[in-house]
């Protein structure tokens, strides 16, 4: 066990037929193809992967192999394509399938089984096979043929009602929340199923319902209701339990969000702020009477940290600090953010996916990955949220073209000869 | 359901039964230690002595009277654990600690780094005892970096992840989820990252290893095409929450008012792309298909070309006002029946009381014998037919499994528990 010695990559050995597709089947197989599996997408042109049809593309130019949302969540993984409706489409599927250890797929239910692929068959052909069906409602159940996107599906597991202004709309997320939070949760459940297997030799099925994993997401707004008959509802950017919690704007239009849960937080902010006479007022003593002088805080806050940032150098309203006025010290608001945490108070800027690209500490943990694709040329991929220290993730590679790897898929593994894959290619078979 | 139900539920049949995992995490770690939990792992929840772990003081509260086991927090992400007490400012609880982690698989902490190594705790010290042990760090921005100490909390993640950005309108400013997703999602990435390094270890020497997980960078990994739209075409996705916005592209309206509540949709409901004519239908049945019922306006809808902002204004507002007298579950179920993936917006009352869920026999009866009542909690968030998940019910009172895990693991006994009882150890 020594540090030096080359380790296999976890999953190495491990070959995966990825039927899914959107956004939560795509991620779970990409943990496992960033750790060394080998995934093979299949997809056809005939239904493309709806990935594939948005963008961004690159210079605008809508393509198969040219849109950024597809290419993220497809690193390290190999492209296959199949057309289902051709006659010899299910039998090519099974017999490369008899090859692979995994199969993921998020279709709504009853799709594969409609090509003669549901798990019963797919397990004759391979008995040990862990087969993982991430359809948004499960296999059962009234809603289970309902379609939708994880755009909606945040509606209907309550984070739309928890997310937006207290007197406003529900507005949810601002994106297709849930196919970024449950595909964490079944790639736990695919991964301890692959364990089991490891250990046993024996495979299994997983009904994944996106809308069940959800659930187990919304801290304790089921308990209140539950157990309270109490129900949650979003309240800006305000929390039940902390006095201020609250995003404020800087000068340079960018904001900060503060957030004190603690009496040492409070002290801390107190001291930041350089103890103006607003906060050492009797009402604000104790949090619970802070939880009611909310907007009070916010007023000043707000005011303060207007005040104390200043508009960017490059800004025609900027001007040179301690001009006009006796000297004020003026921060950016990095300086601003830096200077509150200085003293202990839980803080951050509202970062855009821009700042993320320029932000010092994912570019010290390495988190973006640049890789080139032979459409889209170099692009930046997002990495794992963990480092493991002796088995890293690797992004081997950027994401397949339709069907790039399509002769490995069919000759190597499913065994066609060169004259049968000629044959079907020109058939449309891998359309 | 026996009177008094064993704390935990024993789960010999879950995928990670025999595994151990010891829990010293706040909110970034508990769910991802529980989540292990009903997969059958051991769980040993370490509790400072006394008051126990400072998120018992978590609000809500059971009954709003706050005591240390009426924390709702502590009920929904510690059920199904053991729990210890432990002092880990003396060296005594220290070296039970590293008796333990002897004797466990995974260890998930998520204090501020360099506070594990100041104890002697960390990997390094860990894998010395046990050189299998899985150590995962979860911390606010991982364990180097310039940020490395900064303090954050759920909505700080939100706001340095990039999540929070992608929300909210011009007047008032970017505005978060009030159930906290920074931890929810640090919780379960770094489940991700424990369960590679478990299997890791199998394939491989039998070795344990470091896995450090950063919350922002959970975050970063939570934001749709942001990072994408931004590396592509120089443009920040961003709300106001009631349009989708794709690859830097205001997409149309996706949410309505009904009768009785709030639906979403995409694509105006069906009313753009190739089925058009079967929406527009589904509203001209009712006389509320207004100038779109037309050939003009089909042949347009149909077209897969995006509306001028004059035309899809019109869409929304025919949308709009279809919707504003119906109640939503009957819409979303016409909606559905043509094909339209729509969806309602659910409290979690509605959530709890979903017909579908509830066919699905979701929700779990978990029992509180020690307050003789029993509450319905979320059940399987994945269905696996040979190796299930089970809910392992409720959270433990502090230290309640002090004599069992010390005497069981350890081997200590009642003489031995009470000398570290009365040295404040235990």
């Amino acid at each position: 066990m020594s540090e030096g010695k080359v380790l296999k990559k976890p999953f190495a050995g491990i070959r995966v037929a990825d039927f899914a597709w959107v956004g939560v089947g795509p991620t779970v197989s990409k943990y496992l193809a960033d750790h060394g599996a080998e995934v093979i997408r299949i997809e056809s042109s005939t239904y493309p992967e709806a990935l594939r049809r948005v963008g961004p593309f690159v210079d605008d130019t809508p393509g198969m192999d040219n849109s950024g949302y597809y290419a993220n969540f497809n690193s390290s993984k190999l492209g296959a394509s199949v057309n289902l409706k051709h006659p010899r489409g299910p039998e090519l599927v099974k017999r490369l399938l008899a090859t692979c250890d995994v199969v993921t797929e998020s279709f709504t239910p009853g799709t594969l089984e409609r090509f003669g692929l549901g798990y019963e068959t797919i397990r004759a052909i391979r008995p040990d096979v862990v087969m993982i069906a991430m359809p948004l409602y499960g296999q059962t159940g009234p809603w289970a043929g309902y379609s939708g996107y994880g755009h909606v599906l945040q509606a209907a597991s309550g984070f739309n009602h928890l997310t937006g202004w207290e007197d406003g709309p529900p507005i949810g997320t601002g994106i297709a929340y849930t196919d970024f939070l449950v595909p964490h949760i079944a790639a736990v459940a695919l991964i301890a199923a692959l364990d089991h297997r490891r250990r046993t030799g024996q495979g299994q099925y997983i009904d994944f319902g996106q809308m069940e994993a959800a659930v187990h997401a919304l801290g304790t707004a089921v308990l209140d209701w539950t157990a309270n008959g109490h129900e949650q509802k979003r309240m800006g950017n305000r929390d039940p339990e902390a006095a201020p919690h609250g995003c404020y704007r800087c000068k340079d239009g960018r904001y900060l969000v503060i957030a004190c849960f603690t009496e040492k937080h409070w002290e801390a902010l107190k001291a930041a702020l350089g103890r103006p006479e607003w906060c050492d007022m009797d009402r604000m003593r104790r949090r619970w009477q802070r939880l009611d002088e909310q907007k009070e805080i916010d007023r000043h806050l707000g005011y303060w940290i207007e005040d104390f940032t200043r508009m960017p150098p490059d800004s025609p309203f900027y001007t040179e600090e301690g001009v006009e006025a006796p000297p004020v010290r003026k921060f950016t608001t990095e300086e601003m953010m830096a200077h509150m945490q200085s003293f202990g108070v839980p803080c951050g800027i509202v970062q855009s996916a821009e700042d993320l690209q320029r932000d010092p500490q994912l570019a010290f943990r390495g988190h973006y990955w640049k890789l080139q694709h032979p459409v889209m040329g170099l692009r930046t991929y997002d990495g794992p949220s963990f480092r493991l220290s002796r088995t890293p993730a690797e992004l081997t590679k950027a994401a397949p073209l339709l069907g790039e790897d399509n002769e490995y898929a069919w000759k190597t593994l499913a065994g066609l000869s060169d004259d049968e894959y000629t044959e079907l290619l020109v058939e449309g078979a891998f359309e | 359901m026996p009177e008094s139900p064993p704390v935990p539920l024993p789960h010999p049949a879950g995928p990670l039964a025999g595994y151990r995992v010891l829990d010293f995490a706040d909110e970034k770690g508990q769910l991802c230690a529980r989540l292990l939990g009903e997969l059958g792992a051991d769980v040993i929840k370490v509790e400072p002595p006394r008051d126990g772990d400072p998120t018992r003081q978590n609000g809500p509260f059971f009954r709003d009277e706050a005591a240390p086991n009426t924390s709702l927090y502590w009920w929904a992400m510690n059920a199904g654990k053991r729990s210890i007490t432990c002092q880990l400012r003396l060296e005594a609880g220290r070296d039970l600690v590293r008796r333990l982690a002897a004797v466990s698989d995974i260890v998930i902490e998520t204090g501020m780094p360099g506070t594990a190594a100041e104890l002697g705790l960390d990997y390094p010290a860990l894998s010395a005892v046990n050189p299998g042990v899985i150590v995962v760090s979860i911390t606010n921005f991982g364990q180097a970096g310039p940020y490395k100490d900064m303090l954050a909390t759920d909505i700080v993640g939100s706001a340095m992840g990039g999540h929070m950005y992608l929300n909210g309108d011009d007047e008032r400013g970017p505005v978060r989820t009030l159930a906290p997703q920074a931890y929810a999602q640090a919780n379960v990435q770094g489940a991700v990252g424990a369960m590679i390094a478990l299997y890791a270890r199998g394939v491989n020497d039998g070795g344990g290893q470091h896995v450090d997980v950063s919350m922002q960078e959970a975050v970063a990994n939570a934001l749709d095409n942001a990072q994408q739209t931004w590396d592509i075409r120089h443009i920040n996705n961003r709300g106001p929450g009631t349009g989708r916005m794709v690859g830097g592209n205001p997409g149309p309206r996706y949410l309505y008012e009904t009768a009785d509540g709030w639906v979403t949709c995409l694509a105006l409901g069906g009313l753009i792309g190739p089925s058009a004519g079967v929406a527009i239908d589904w509203l001209a049945a009712t006389g509320e298909a207004r100038d779109l019922d037309s050939l003009a306006w089909r042949t347009k809808l149909a077209a897969l070309v995006p509306l001028e902002p004059k035309d899809r204004a019109y869409v929304e507002e025919t949308l709009a006002a279809f919707c504003k007298t119906k109640p939503k579950e009957s819409l979303v179920e016409q909606a559905q029946q043509r094909g339209f993936g729509w969806a309602p917006v659910f409290s979690p009352r509605e959530v709890v009381e979903s017909k579908h869920l509830k066919a699905r026999d979701f929700w779990v009866r978990v029992r509180h014998e020690d307050i003789g009542e029993s509450f319905i909690y979320p059940g399987p968030p994945f269905r696996l037919g040979l190796t299930p998940w089970a809910q392992r019910g409720r959270a433990p009172l502090v230290g309640e499994h002090n004599e069992q895990v010390y005497g069981e693991l350890l081997g200590l006994d009642a003489a031995e528990l009470r000398r570290l009882r009365m040295r404040m150890v235990v």
